[in-house]
C-alpha cells in the first residue's frame, strides 16, 4: 500500500456545478465516474462508455460534451455543469414543461443528456446553423422517434416570441 | 395541488435527471460481478481452472457448473436454460464462470486469469442447415433441431392455387435487429434467509421471471421478490434474463448483494435480438384482385436455447391472416435451433416480420393487376362484426377509414406523379392488446385503487411501465372514473411482493388489460366512497368533481379517508378488482378469439432514392391509426412516432451481423439506428371509435405502429426504384446493387 500511495498523483480539483470537488482518484478517470461514483450525481447516465450514444452528456464551459469519453484530469480549470445543476434555472423549467406537453420523453434514460444538449443549444441557437436536429447528433433516443422532442423545442421558441411581444 | 407522493416513473422526474435506473442503485456491501463466457459457438467443456481467479485480491466467488444447480427451467414450456454451463457450450456467449469481487479492477483481473479448455464442435448457424440430416445436435433429443412446428390449414389452398389468375411471391428475408435500449441490461441482487431472495430487476413481466428465477434455483416463488425499477427502455429484450439468475446465485453463495450491468459491447455480443425469418410466400388473387389464397413456409432462428421465439413463430403464422380475407390459407413454421445467440421478441413480434413480405407481395400484385395499392387493399380488409379466419372477433374495426384517411393525408394521388426515385408506399396492420396464450393459466389482470390518509388516490397494478405511458394513462382513467385532479394520483407497480400480480407489458397489453382492471377498480371505489359518505353525512351526500357535497358543506377525499378509518382500525380505504376478458385459448390449429380487442392501422411512407449510392431518405410519412378511444393523446402519438422511426432504422440501416455465431458489429458505432435527422415530419391521426371491450372503448398502440412501417417504406422504395427488394434491410448497397442489377437476393 505504501509503494502504490508513493505512486499517486497529485489530486485534482475540479469544479462541477459551481462547487469544487477534490478528485484523488486516477486523473484518466473519465468524468461520467468522477461525478456519478464520487458525486453519486446519478441524474448523468450511462449508455455506452465510448461516445456514441450521448446519454452522458454535460456542459464544460457551458458546450455538451461527453462525459465518458472526458479524462477528469482534462476538466481541471473548467466549468462542469450536469442537468442537476440546470434544473434549478428558469428556462430548463420552460423546456421540461414544453417536453411533457409534447411526449418528448418515454424511458427516459437518453432524457438528462437530451436535455443538457437542447438546454445548451437554446443557450446559442447560432449554433449548428441554427438546427436543433443537428445539435442533437450526438444523442439517441430510442422511443420518442425526436419528432416530439423537436416540437417541445420549437415551442420553447415561440413562447418566448409570444413574451416578448 | 400540493402532490405529496410521485410515481418512481414520474415523467417529471426523468426530464429533471431524478429518476435512479438499475445503474443508479447501491446497497451497503455491494458486490460488483461479471461472467466468464464461451468463444466458441459449440464446444465440448474438457477443464474449467479457477484457481487463479480465486486468489486474486478483492475477489469474493467464483462459482463453475459445479456450484450452482442445474433444474430444468426456462421462461416458456421448453425448459432448455441453464445457470453455468457444466460440458458443453452451445452459443458465443455462454456463460462458464461467474465472478464476484470488491471492486471492477478485481473482477477484471479474475475474469482474465479463468482457463478453459475447449474442444471446438461442428456448428450449425441457419435453421434450414440445422434440419439437415447430417446437422450437429444442440439438445440432445429434438429431432431436427426442431422444438417447434407449427402447422395452420383453411380452405383449400391447393384448389385455390389452381383457380387463381395471377400469383406474386418469392422468398423474403426478416433481419435481425437489436432492441437497442439506452440502458444496458443490469440487475442487483440480494439474499437473506428472512426475506428470501430479492432482485431488481429491469423485467416487464416480473411474475413469469419470478416464476422462471424460482425454478432455477429449487426455491418456493414466494422466496424470489422482483422489484422493477424504472426501466430504460427494452422494446421485448427485457422479459427473462440469464444475468438476473447469475447475481442471484452470487448473492446467495456471498450473502451481498451482487450487481452486474453489462457494458455496452457485452450487452450487443451477447444481444438476443429479433427473431431473424425467412419466408417463402405465396399470394393468389383472381382477375378483379380479390385474394384467393396465402401459401407461406417460415423459417426461424430460436438460436441456442429457447426465449419468446415460439411466440413469435406462432405470430408470423397466423397474424396476417386476420387483416385480410386470404381465403384459404396454409403456414408451416419450422423453428430451430443454432450455434447463434438465442433470439427472442422484439416489438411487431413476428407480425411486423410477416408483414414486410405480406405488403411487399400485395403491392407486386397490384402492379400485376394494374391496380391502385391502396384499391386492391380495400378490396380485401377485414371489416366491423366480421369473425377473421383464425377466429378474431372484430367488434370494432375501422381500417376502411384508415386507408382512405391516410390516403388523403398523405396526398396518395401525387403516388402517379412523382419525380425519379421518388416513391410513396402503403402498408396496413393489426394486432392484438394482450393475447390469451401468453399464459394458459389465466387472462386479464388486477388493480387496487387505494385512497390515503391525505387524500391522494394511488393505484397499485401488475402491469409494467416502460416509458410508454402506462401510468399517466391509468391516471388519467382513474381521475375520469373519479373526476379527481389526474396529478393526485399516482400509479405504483413493479414489485411482486406489494402488489397484485400481473401478466406484465406484452403483446400491447397494458392499456387494454391493466386499463379495465384499472377502471373497475376505480368505479368500485366510487361506490365505497359515495357509501361512505351517505353513512357518515346523511342520504343526500353526493361525490362529484372529487370532492363530496353535503347541503352546503363540501368535504374533500382527506375528510372521507378519516371517516374510514375511523371505522375501521386505522385500515386504509381499498378496493381490489380483476378483469377477467372473454378471450379464448387458441386451439391445436391455432383458432380462437384471443384479445379483448384488436388494432388496426393504415400507413404510407414517402421515400426519396439516391440513384449513385441506392441511400434511401424518408422524407415523408403518414400513420392513421384505429386504436378505438385514446385516452392519452400525447403518449399515443409519441408511440406511434416512435415506432415509425424503429420502423425506419429497421428497414434502411439496422442489422446485427452475426458470422460463425460471432456479432461483427457490437457498437452503437457500427449498428447505427436513427438519429435526429434520420426521421421526417410524421403525421399522426386516430379514428377515435369505442370498442366495447376496452376501458373507456380503448384498443392497443404500442406494437400496430411498427407493424406496417417495414411493408410501408419497402413499398416505397420499389415504388421509387421499379425494383423489389426482399431482404431487410434495404441498406444503400442492397437498394444500388437492385437498381444496378446485381442483386444479392
Amino acid at each position: 500500500m505504501t509503494e502504490r500511495s508513493v505512486q499517486e498523483p497529485a489530486a485534482l480539483t475540479l469544479t462541477v456545478n459551481r462547487q469544487q470537488v477534490r478528485w484523488t482518484g486516477d486523473p484518466a478517470a473519465p468524468l461520467v465516474d468522477v461525478i456519478r461514483e464520487h458525486m453519486g450525481l446519478t441524474g448523468t447516465k450511462i449508455g455506452c462508455r465510448t461516445g456514441e450514444c450521448g446519454a452522458c452528456t454535460v456542459l464544460i464551459d457551458g458546450k455538451p460534451v461527453v462525459s465518458c469519453l472526458v479524462p477528469a484530469a482534462s476538466a481541471e480549470g473548467h466549468e462542469v455543469s450536469t442537468i442537476e445543476h440546470l434544473i434549478e434555472k428558469e428556462d430548463f423549467r420552460a423546456l421540461v414543461a414544453s417536453m411533457l406537453e409534447h411526449g418528448g420523453v418515454q424511458c427516459g434514460f437518453c432524457t438528462p443528456g437530451i436535455m443538457v444538449t437542447l438546454w445548451a443549444w437554446l443557450q446559442d441557437r447560432e449554433l449548428f446553423n441554427g438546427d436543433v436536429a443537428s445539435a442533437l447528433k450526438n444523442n439517441i433516443c430510442r422511443c420518442t422517434g425526436y419528432r416530439s422532442i423537436l416540437s417541445a423545442v420549437e415551442q420553447v421558441i415561440a413562447r418566448e416570441g409570444g413574451a416578448h411581444e | 395541488m400540493n402532490k405529496t407522493a410521485k410515481s418512481p416513473n414520474d415523467l417529471m422526474s426523468k426530464l429533471q435527471g431524478e429518476t435512479r435506473y438499475i445503474h443508479d442503485m447501491q446497497l451497503p456491501g455491494q458486490l460488483i460481478a461479471g461472467v466468464f463466457r464461451s468463444p466458441y459457438p459449440h464446444a465440448r467443456i474438457t477443464r474449467v481452472d479457477v484457481a487463479k481467479a480465486k486468489e486474486v485480491p478483492g475477489v469474493v466467488a467464483v462459482l463453475t457448473a459445479d456450484d450452482v444447480p442445474h433444474y430444468e427451467y426456462g421462461p416458456t414450456k421448453y425448459k432448455d436454460w441453464n445457470i453455468l454451463a457444466k460440458d458443453r457450450v452451445l452459443f458465443v456467449g455462454d456463460e462458464i464462470v461467474a465472478v464476484a469481487a470488491e471492486s471492477k479492477e478485481a473482477l477484471d483481473a479474475a475474469l482474465a486469469l479463468i482457463e478453459v479448455d475447449f474442444e471446438e464442435l461442428p456448428a450449425v448457424f441457419d435453421p434450414e442447415a440445422a434440419m439437415r440430416e447430417n446437422a450437429p445436435v444442440i439438445h440432445e433429443g429434438v429431432g431436427l433441431n426442431r422444438p417447434m412446428h407449427v402447422r395452420v390449414e383453411r380452405g383449400d389452398v391447393e384448389k385455390a392455387r389452381k383457380e387463381a389468375y395471377i400469383v406474386r411471391g418469392g422468398r423474403y428475408y426478416s433481419n435481425r435487429i437489436y432492441q437497442g435500449y439506452l440502458e444496458p441490461i443490469g440487475v442487483l441482487a440480494q439474499w437473506s434467509e428472512e426475506d428470501g431472495l430479492t432482485l431488481w430487476a429491469a423485467s416487464h413481466i416480473p411474475y413469469r421471471a419470478r416464476e422462471t428465477y424460482a425454478a432455477a434455483l429449487g426455491l418456493p416463488e414466494d422466496r424470489v421478490r422482483i422489484i422493477v425499477p424504472p426501466i430504460g427502455g427494452s422494446f421485448g429484450a427485457k422479459y427473462v434474463l440469464k444475468v438476473h439468475v447469475i447475481a442471484a446465485v452470487l448473492a446467495m453463495k456471498t450473502n451481498r448483494p451482487v450487481k452486474i450491468v453489462l457494458d455496452r459491447l457485452e450487452d450487443m455480443m451477447t444481444a438476443h435480438p429479433r427473431v431473424p425469418l425467412t419466408f417463402d410466400i405465396e399470394i393468389g388473387a383472381d382477375r378483379e384482385g380479390n385474394f384467393v389464397y396465402k401459401k407461406l413456409a417460415v423459417y426461424g432462428d430460436a438460436g441456442a436455447r429457447i426465449y419468446w421465439s415460439p411466440n413469435v413463430m406462432a405470430t408470423a403464422c397466423t397474424r396476417a391472416d386476420s387483416v385480410y380475407h386470404f381465403r384459404n390459407v396454409i403456414a408451416e413454421g419450422h423453428l430451430c435451433y443454432t450455434n447463434n445467440s438465442p433470439t427472442t421478441c422484439m416489438r411487431g413480434f413476428g407480425n411486423a416480420e410477416m408483414l414486410f413480405a405480406v405488403e411487399s407481395v400485395i403491392d407486386e400484385l397490384a402492379l400485376g393487376l394494374d391496380m391502385d395499392p391502396a384499391e386492391i387493399r380495400m378490396k380485401n380488409i377485414v371489416r366491423a362484426g366480421e369473425t377473421t379466419i383464425h377466429g378474431y372477433k372484430l367488434d370494432s374495426c375501422r381500417l376502411d377509414e384508415c386507408i382512405e384517411r391516410v390516403k388523403q393525408l398523405s396526398g396518395w394521388e401525387r403516388r402517379k406523379q412523382l419525380p425519379p426515385y421518388r416513391g410513396l408506399g402503403m402498408a396496413l396492420a393489426n394486432h392484438v392488446s394482450g393475447f390469451r396464450a401468453i399464459d394458459p393459466r389465466f387472462d386479464g389482470s388486477t388493480a387496487v385503487v387505494r385512497l390515503k390518509s391525505t387524500g391522494e388516490l394511488e393505484v397499485e397494478t401488475g402491469e409494467i411501465e416502460l416509458g410508454q405511458g402506462m401510468s399517466v394513462t391509468y391516471a388519467r382513467i382513474v381521475s375520469k372514473v373519479l373526476g379527481v385532479d389526474e396529478n393526485a394520483i399516482t400509479v405504483k407497480s413493479g414489485d411482486t411482493a406489494r402488489y397484485p400480480f400481473g401478466i406484465g407489458t406484452l403483446a400491447s397489453r397494458s392499456t387494454v388489460m391493466g386499463g379495465n382492471a384499472v377502471q373497475r377498480a376505480a368505479g368500485e371505489m366510487l361506490n365505497r366512497i359515495t357509501e361512505l359518505a351517505r353513512q357518515t353525512l346523511g342520504p343526500e351526500a353526493v361525490f362529484t368533481g372529487g370532492v363530496i357535497r353535503f347541503k352546503d358543506k363540501t368535504y374533500t377525499l382527506r375528510d372521507v379517508a378519516a371517516w374510514h378509518r375511523a371505522q375501521h382500525a386505522g385500515d386504509e380505504l381499498t378496493v381490489k378488482a380483476s378483469y377477467v376478458p372473454d378471450t379464448e385459448m387458441p386451439d391445436a390449429t391455432y383458432y380462437g378469439h384471443p384479445s379483448p380487442n384488436y388494432p388496426f392501422a393504415a400507413h404510407v411512407a414517402e421515400v426519396e432514392v439516391d440513384p449513385e449510392t441506392g441511400r434511401t431518405r424518408v422524407i415523408g410519412y403518414w400513420a392513421v391509426h384505429d386504436s378505438g378511444t385514446i385516452i392519452h393523446h400525447t403518449m399515443a402519438k409519441s408511440q406511434v412516432v416512435g415506432a415509425v422511426a424503429q420502423g425506419i432504422g429497421w428497414v434502411t440501416m439496422e442489422d446485427l451481423q452475426v458470422e460463425n455465431g460471432r456479432v461483427l458489429n457490437p457498437s452503437m458505432m457500427d449498428y447505427r439506428m436513427p438519429g435526429a435527422k434520420d426521421i421526417p415530419p410524421v403525421v399522426v391521426e386516430f379514428i377515435e371509435e369505442p370498442d366495447p371491450h376496452g376501458p373507456f372503448g380503448a384498443k392497443s398502440v404500442g406494437e400496430v405502429a411498427l407493424d406496417p412501417v417495414p411493408g410501408a417504406i419497402a413499398n416505397a422504395i420499389a415504388h421509387a426504384t421499379g425494383k423489389r427488394g426482399m431482404r431487410l434491410p434495404l441498406s444503400a448497397e442492397r437498394v444500388w446493387k437492385l437498381m444496378n442489377d446485381t442483386s444479392d437476393q
